[in-house]
């Protein structure tokens, strides 16, 4: 590892990184707009600049150069010493910040990106209070680029890290330069609008606000909003997220780097998706049918009555992909506890077409859900009775199965309404779910499920990764969340906790319990 | 005449476009002897004549070349004749008059450089130049100049023309390559360097058409002859341009190392100032090298020291690669002056020089593309008198961080632009002062400074050396 | 939403493509370069000559034979001045106003042909026959003030001759041999004077930048006045 001197102070950074990276991984805040890790380096933004110590043509002798580099486009040597923290690197920093500012509208209280924009980081940090012109400023229009993002040109800083997103991640292209010199805008082709499955990420790549999710648009102002790190349940992949929410609700996921699933980017599935967890009309009581009555029930009431229910021969336990792999321990464990032959099945997987791949090798994965790789090895674990999900409502149908315990958990709707036929001739159906469905109708005992936002755990993605995600918000009001159901069921004492039951579930499967740590994010690009 | 003229002898010759008249003269011996020499041979041969790039930079065509990769497939040859420089236009009447040289001069060059496919960069507003060089090349393909097995030699070379359509920018190295390969005129950034992965990520030559055009001579003259034109460090023959208000205006030949007074007053060049005006101001490398005073100022006392502090005349400025230096000018450039009579308002120079390059400017880099269109608004608001002696800080400020030393970005461009209006606002400061004391609101004026009198009063950045000259504007407020 | 936002979802009216004959001429072209996109700029002087301006759906047919995005194409159109995104008319008078010119009366020629003409830059005169613009150095500043009327050059311009210059009907026409390597296929030409009279000249400035020729004007009047 080589090993450079940033003002004075001697680091070892990784091989072949730009000097920017090197000094963005060790601390320094060095501004810049321009450079992406994950996109190919123009170096145009000229804010990153640094003095650079090199020979005298002449008299060979080390000194600073008079000229200053872009850190950006200067790869590490061992042995090279650079400055951030200098007359001539400061000056420059104030002079272009200020430039920034020229035409900027100065419109922060309704920008959305206010609290979380560089320009305003860097002005204050970098930069002047004051705009030494007094012409007009050059005023950019606004521009509805895509159904699900807006551009407003006139806060735009020109870094391009959006038209380099389009051209070289999803490959698409649609966003171009358009116009020269300070009349440059980003632009689309009229009528043929960013619409591909990656653009939600040219708005994270944006410094500044210039462009908006339109999910988010006037949503929250960014400093009321708490971050949780998490995973996303869009798809299999195992994408790490971050979820911005408050007591009004989930307003934003946004990519967490994750240099072996994700790296910087999200697909607008696992970033839009979200909505549902904030719908009004999700199940929020438990509901039990008595005499052809269907009555509110508690949760004080439940695990005696599944119990009584399930204790027989021909039980079965659904455990849907949605869950995590604590919680699919948890309930597989109290499925056994409860009824030692019972069914395990691995609840129904969603498929969409292929796996679609992008040019720099993001994946789209057809498969959407988050954990089945983490369900099925738990049950192999398990072993004893087991079959699919098709099986299992064929046997329902026919009688070989009494009472089925379903966890569903989906976004949308999911079962066809001939599986939702063939569980309702059961004795006992228990349906655990976000919605209101067609099985939840024919259910003897409903229960309401908790969103993953509300939830903690880990998930195993296609790739046998184990990735932990954290609760973003508290389980909505009448709602127990699966793991505190499931641990209670088990008859474990205390609050569910995710970290102990994987330390329990590491005990029994020891492949599942090396749970990935992401490696800390470079805190550069947003 | 008392120079010869060698890359415009043709120049007046009847015909002089068609291949047979240059023939006549001898034209493609040259070319001829080269396909005989090995390619070591006339690379070292060139870089004998130190024949320095033509196109601004006065970098050495030979050292260039050998840049190239050792072991490499495809070579590319970009021949730049986007002559867009004010106010150059030597490139042009050498295309105008003589395609055949600049022709001959490629066909040297690919075969120096082992490529096989040259493109001809023409800027889009030489419309009969176009003309003129495509059926030159035409020509040459039919006599056997361009193709495969030229002369017999076994040495393949394709030559195309190529339009550009209106961009400065297009003549950096680099935005002529981008804008070949069909996208935007930005310059990329550096390394790669060109003759590494240069248009279509080959290794890439390009030179400037005079530079290319100076081949043929040495070849067939050899390098004394060559080296002994010029000055120490600045060989050979150079096609000097003066325009603006001089007697005759145009381009002449002459080794390099004449003054700037000789091209203006010389008999074999300007012939002097129009109706005996005195000269306020000249460019003499082409606008982005910067301004000297003129003879309107007295004459410097010290002979041959030069004293920048002091509002001397500078025409004695030699128009060689390194004297220019020594008067604050970016280097020699194109050598193509402009004069400024001592009647022009020197504001609505710099109004003009801003304008230029904040068109011109290609947007990438922060510095230039806000720098020059904020400097363009300061000069139009100077123009329009309301302007404050601040603003003239304010220009010099934004001049040096642009240009704070060459290669602060990605192209000279913006090195281009603080040069000469760095040079306008400092060298002429006193005559700004005096329209700043004097100047009349007129209803621009009156307009901007309705628009935020507040604004006025702001101040330098804090820290630095500069600060407002009173903090008012200098229009009466009564 | 309280403000204008400019629409990019629909394109509306994209204007007129390219007949097969370009598009035959274009392909031609593809040999020269090592990759298509290179046929970039000879394309689109094709299309422009064939079309009198490049049209949206000119800027898609030319991304369909280079087979890059159509807002690449875009991207250069607008970068180059001597594109037009609007129609313009027959004779393109392009008069230069860089440093030499200016200081021997290039302004004013400008001021002069404005008013004669009745338009102002990047404008078109109703009857489809001129269209003014101006442009950076034409490299003839020995012959300052200098101008084109398309591929003519006009040297030393005086204000009194441009009544005259102007009603020359040649006063575009090059006396020499020409190379029709950039022209239209076949001579192809728009009809100048039904492309003025469909989209006028622009009098008024738009309410918006969409109606103004999608708010790019490859020129930068509007700078002049900011």
């Amino acid at each position: 590892m080589p090993k450079i001197i940033i003002d004075g102070k001697e680091i070892e950074c990784r091989d072949g990184i730009p000097v920017l990276q090197a000094a963005l991984e060790a601390g320094w805040d060095v501004p810049h707009y321009c450079y992406h890790p994950g996109l190919s380096v123009v170096a145009s933004c000229r804010l990153c600049l640094m003095e650079q110590k090199m020979p005298h043509p002449q008299t060979k002798e080390m000194g600073w150069a008079p000229k200053l580099f872009p850190s950006c486009q200067t790869p590490v040597k061992d042995g090279m010493e650079v400055r951030f923290h200098s007359e001539s690197v400061e000056n420059n920093q104030k002079h272009v910040m200020e430039y920034y500012l020229l035409n900027h509208p100065l419109d922060c209280p309704v920008c959305d990106k206010a609290g979380e924009c560089s320009l305003q980081d860097y002005s204050e940090k970098f930069g002047n209070a004051t705009s030494r012109m007094v012409e007009d400023k050059h005023k950019n229009p606004k521009k509805d680029i895509g159904p699900k993002t807006l551009l407003y040109q006139d806060r735009c800083v020109l870094c391009t890290r959006c038209v380099r997103f389009a051209d070289e991640i999803a490959g698409t292209g649609e966003l171009a330069v358009v116009e020269r010199g300070s009349r440059g805008e980003i632009d689309v082709f009229p009528g043929e609008p960013l619409a591909n499955d990656l653009q939600g990420n040219v708005v994270d790549l944006c410094p500044v606000g210039c462009l908006l999710d339109k999910q988010f648009l006037f949503r929250q102002r960014v400093w009321n909003l708490q971050t949780v790190p998490s995973v996303s349940p869009a798809d299999s992949s195992g994408a790490c997220i971050w979820i911005d929410a408050n007591d009004a609700g989930v307003h934003r996921v946004r990519p967490r780097f994750n240099e072996r699933v994700n790296e910087w980017w999200i697909s607008d599935e696992q970033r839009h998706g979200f909505e549902y967890v904030n719908r009004e009309d999700r199940l929020t009581r438990p509901r039990i049918r008595e005499n052809g009555q269907v009555r509110g029930a508690s949760w004080e009431e439940i695990p005696a009555h599944l119990r009584a229910a399930f204790a027989g021969d021909g039980s079965a336990f659904v455990i849907s992909p949605m869950l995590s792999n604590e919680e699919a321990w948890l309930l597989a464990t109290f499925a056994r506890q409860v009824a030692p032959n019972a069914v395990l099945a691995c609840g129904h997987v969603p498929v969409e077409g292929q796996d679609r791949s992008f040019p720099k090798g993001f994946t789209i994965r057809a498969e959407k859900a988050p954990n089945r790789g983490g369900v099925e090895r738990i049950l192999a674990h398990f072993g004893g009775p087991q079959m699919s999900f098709d099986e299992l409502c064929g046997q329902a149908a026919d009688g070989t199965l009494k009472a089925v315990y379903v966890y569903g958990g989906y976004p949308a709707a999911w079962i066809t309404p001939a599986q939702a036929e063939q569980l309702s001739r059961l004795d006992c159906l228990v349906v655990h779910d976000l919605f209101d469905g067609p099985l939840t109708e024919r259910a003897d005992l409903v229960l309401p499920a908790a969103p993953w936002t509300e939830r903690e755990g880990s998930f195993t993605n296609c790739d046998g990764l184990v990735q932990a995600f954290e609760r973003a918000r508290p389980p909505r009001s009448g709602i127990k969340a699966e793991g505190q159901f499931f641990q209670e069921l088990c008859g474990l004492p205390g609050l569910f906790r995710s970290a102990k039951i994987r330390t329990m579930l590491g005990e029994s499967i020891a492949d599942l319990a090396e749970t990935f740590q992401p490696r800390k994010e470079p805190e550069h690009a947003h | 005449m008392p120079y010869e003229q060698i890359l415009m002898r043709n120049v007046g010759v009847k015909n002089s476009q068609s291949l047979k008249v240059y023939q006549q003269a001898g034209g493609y011996a040259s070319a001829e002897k080269a396909l005989k020499m090995s390619v070591e041979d006339l690379v070292e041969f060139v870089k004998g004549g130190n024949v320095r790039g033509r196109g601004g930079a006065g970098f050495p065509a030979g050292i260039k070349w050998g840049f190239l990769p050792k072991e490499r497939e495809t070579t590319y040859l970009c021949v730049n004749a986007d002559e867009s420089e004010p106010p150059t236009f030597c490139n042009r009447v050498l295309m105008e008059h003589d395609p055949h040289m600049m022709l001959e001069g490629i066909l040297i060059a690919g075969y120096a450089t082992r490529t096989n496919v040259a493109y001809i960069y023409m800027r889009g507003e030489f419309t009969e130049q176009f003309h003129i060089v495509q059926k030159a090349v035409e020509q040459a393909y039919e006599a056997g100049y361009f193709g495969t097995n030229i002369l017999g030699s076994g040495y393949d070379l394709e030559c195309y023309v190529h339009r550009g359509a209106g961009a400065y920018v297009c003549g950096e190295e680099t935005g002529l390559i981008e804008s070949l390969e069909g996208k935007r005129g930005w310059p990329r950034i550096k390394p790669p360097f060109p003759a590494i992965a240069g248009a279509f990520g080959k290794p890439t030559v390009v030179n400037n058409v005079e530079t290319l055009a100076v081949l043929p001579h040495i070849i067939e003259r050899g390098l004394d002859w060559w080296n002994g034109l010029g000055t120490a460090n600045s060989k050979g023959t150079k096609m000097y341009c003066i325009s603006g208000p001089v007697n005759r205006p145009g381009c002449y030949e002459a080794p390099l190392g004449i003054s700037t007074r000789e091209l203006i007053y010389g008999e074999d060049f300007g012939q002097g100032m129009r109706d005996g005006m005195k000269v306020k101001a000249c460019s003499p490398g082409g606008l982005s090298m910067g301004f000297l005073r003129g003879d309107l100022f007295p004459e410097n006392p010290s002979k041959g020291e030069v004293d920048l502090t002091s509002d001397y005349d500078e025409l004695d400025c030699i128009l060689d690669f390194d004297d220019v230096r020594r008067y604050d000018l970016l280097g020699l450039g194109t050598a193509a002056a402009v004069v400024v009579a001592e009647d022009t308002d020197i504001r609505r120079v710099l109004t003009n020089v801003c304008r230029f390059y904040a068109l011109e400017s290609c947007g990438q880099c922060t510095q230039c593309r806000e720098g020059t269109a904020w400097m363009y608004k300061i000069a139009q608001r100077i123009e329009a008198g309301a302007g404050r002696s601040f603003d003239l800080d304010l220009i010099e400020e934004v001049t040096k961080n642009m240009g704070m030393m060459p290669g602060m970005s990605i192209c000279g461009l913006p090195d281009g632009a603080a040069w000469p209006i760095r040079t306008l606002v400092q060298k002429f400061r006193a005559e700004f002062e005096q329209h700043l004391a004097a100047q009349a609101p007129n209803a621009a004026a009156e307009r901007i400074i309705a628009t935020n009198p507040a604004a006025y009063d702001l101040p330098v950045l804090q820290g630095r050396a500069l600060q407002p000259s009173g903090g008012t504007y200098l229009v009466p407020k009564d | 939403m309280a403000w204008n936002v400019v629409d990019r979802n629909t394109a509306g009216d994209l204007g007129p493509g390219i007949s097969d004959a370009v598009r035959q001429k274009i392909r031609g072209f593809f040999d020269r370069y090592p990759t298509r996109r290179a046929v970039m700029l000879p394309a689109l002087h094709i299309t422009q000559e064939a079309l009198g301006y490049v049209s949206l759906q000119a800027m898609r047919d030319v991304a369909e034979e280079l087979e890059v995005p159509p807002s690449d194409v875009l991207d250069v159109v607008s970068f180059y001045t001597h594109f037009w995104t609007h129609p313009r008319g027959e004779k393109t008078i392009m008069v230069c106003r860089s440093l030499s010119c200016e200081l021997l009366g290039g302004r004013e020629l400008v001021e002069a042909l404005k008013e004669k003409l009745g338009i102002g830059e990047h404008e078109t005169t109703p009857d489809g026959r001129f269209s003014l613009m101006t442009e950076e150095c034409l490299a003839a500043c020995d012959h300052a003030p200098c101008m084109m009327i398309n591929e003519k050059m006009h040297k030393c311009v005086r204000l009194d001759q441009l009544d005259q210059l102007l009603d020359d009907p040649d006063n575009d026409r090059l006396d020499m041999p020409r190379s029709d390597l950039y022209d239209a296929p076949g001579g192809e030409k728009p009809d100048y004077a039904a492309l003025a009279r469909q989209h006028g000249h622009h009098d008024e400035p738009a309410a918006n930048a969409e109606d103004d020729d999608l708010g790019y004007t490859s020129d930068v009047g509007e700078m002049k006045d900011s």
